[in-house]
């Protein structure tokens, strides 16, 4: 069902944050993209284009979707550059700080902010230390924030989604490699469009009834890692 | 004598930011196990008290200077201690940034804050891991990463080094799979110590420290070298052989479900 609320898609560019984007389209809700090109650790420049894109409103929902893809690629860390090191784990980090302070700015008070994260770190993944290291600093300063921002009615959550999700969102692996992630077995509930679920979990943190619900994090994967 | 007599013998270990808190008493800690202790540290000359205190306790300090934002001065203090030692069995990584105590302005700071915070427990920790690699391999040895409770529930004032000893956690947990089939170890673990800052805090507002301390079960705040060092000392020892990947909270009960 479409939303009146204004929505703010950052990192939808590709993957599961591409297919989020998409599918609050098609179904009619009031949608704001960042451009996908953006470097969104460049502060001014994310500022600018939020201004540009809000005006003078505000927006009711952020979904924070961006990982760089540099982090899917799997590599000993002893193998990595300094430079592919910072690409890799970092940026990501420096991405979300900038995303989520200068997304405050326009968010409206009693907003919901909602980062989409691969579920990576429940298991560890050798091979993707970087990308396992820049998804656990994302998740808990969505913590931090979330306990910050409480006293405007804003909440933060977080939403983990299986790796192979998060990287291609709605589209067929093609030529991608998607790296193994050890898991014990299927998931324990029948295979479904992990951006329905995604778009459910959306909706029901945007209600009023979830208005309690900040600083958590909900494992959509149907039931693969289960957390201790 | 406290800690964990003999447990390290011979061993070598280097701990980053040894010079005061709990680096201090976790070098402390390795030296009443018997080890050798690379104090790392960024000014040689603060390093004096925490070699006392290592020696006081029954092992060999070697002061190194090693500010772990700086790549050479990591690695040479590496290589000091395999050339003089002739092997390096454990790492423990406690730096911070000089700013970690300082409360974060997220809404309105800078990505220099940030890289202050990053620099030194994000970027270090990797590379020390990687300049550590091939020695902790020949030894099998041992990974251990001072993080923080923080960095595991989040913290209103300090967004950025909660974000940064989260990062800690997530490099264990993938690095632990990655260096497995090595033998080596990487493990963390999260204290709530007395700290520099915590002493002033006393003086300061000892109200403040009377309310932490209330939410504490155990009813104080650890001792660096008597609380935190024995269990970290036991995580890059042979009595944890079997134990990689985790983070010890280490916090006289205060955080229990985390």
């Amino acid at each position: 069902m479409a939303s009146s609320a204004s929505t703010l898609v950052i990192g939808s560019g590709s993957g599961i944050g591409s297919s989020i984007a998409q599918r609050l389209r098609s179904r009619g809700d009031s949608m704001i993209e960042l451009p996908p090109t953006l470097d969104l650790t460049n502060a001014e420049a994310v500022g600018e284009s939020l201004r540009s894109l809000v005006g003078s409103g505000t927006v009711d929902r952020v979904v924070l979707a961006a990982i760089d893809p540099s982090a899917f690629r799997s590599a000993p860390i002893i193998s990595l550059a300094e430079a592919e090191w910072d690409q890799a784990a970092e940026y990501s980090m420096r991405a979300a700080f900038v995303s989520l302070q200068q997304a405050y700015a326009v968010l409206a008070d009693g907003g919901r902010v909602i980062l989409i994260l691969p579920t990576v770190v429940a298991t560890g993944v050798a091979g993707l230390v970087p990308l396992c290291t820049a998804v656990e600093t994302i998740r808990v300063m969505a913590k931090a924030v979330a306990r910050r921002w409480g006293t405007r009615s804003i909440t933060v959550n977080t939403i983990e989604v299986e790796l192979a999700a998060f990287m291609l969102g709605d589209n067929d692996a093609g030529e991608t490699e998607v790296p193994v992630v050890p898991v014990l077995g299927q998931p324990a509930l029948p295979p479904a469009s992990a951006v329905d679920d995604v778009i459910g979990l959306i909706d029901m943190l945007a209600t009023p009834a979830a208005g309690a619900i900040t600083g958590t994090l909900l494992v959509a994967d149907r039931g693969t890692v289960m957390q201790p | 004598m406290s800690g964990l007599p003999g447990l390290m013998e011979g061993r070598v270990v280097l701990v980053t930011g040894a010079a005061a808190g709990v680096g201090r008493g976790v070098a402390a800690a390795f030296g009443s196990a018997g080890a050798i202790v690379g104090i790392g540290v960024r000014r040689p000359e603060a390093a004096e008290e925490t070699a006392a205190a290592v020696a006081a306790a029954g092992g060999t300090p070697v002061i190194l200077q090693c500010d772990v934002t700086d790549a050479a001065q990591s690695a040479a203090a590496i290589e000091l201690l395999v050339r003089d030692f002739g092997r390096l069995d454990a790492v423990v990584h406690n730096a911070v940034s000089g700013r970690s105590s300082e409360a974060t302005d997220f809404e309105n700071t800078t990505l220099d804050e940030w890289e202050d915070h990053a620099s030194v427990t994000v970027r270090a920790t990797w590379r020390l891991a990687v300049q550590a690699y091939p020695y902790l391999q020949k030894s099998q040895g041992a990974y251990l990463l001072m993080s923080s409770p923080a960095g595991i529930e989040g913290s209103e004032r300090a967004p950025f080094y909660s974000a940064v000893k989260a990062a800690q956690r997530g490099f264990v947990r993938a690095l632990a799979r990655e260096w497995g089939p090595d033998h080596i170890r990487v493990n963390s673990v999260a204290p709530l110590a007395i700290s520099p800052a915590l002493e002033n805090m006393k003086i300061l507002e000892p109200e403040r420290v009377k309310r932490i301390e209330g939410l504490v079960p155990l009813g104080r705040l650890g001792d660096p070298e008597t609380d935190i060092g024995p269990p970290s000392v036991f995580l890059c020892s042979d009595e944890a052989r079997y134990v990689t990947g985790q983070t010890l909270v280490v916090s006289g009960g205060r955080f229990t479900s985390l």
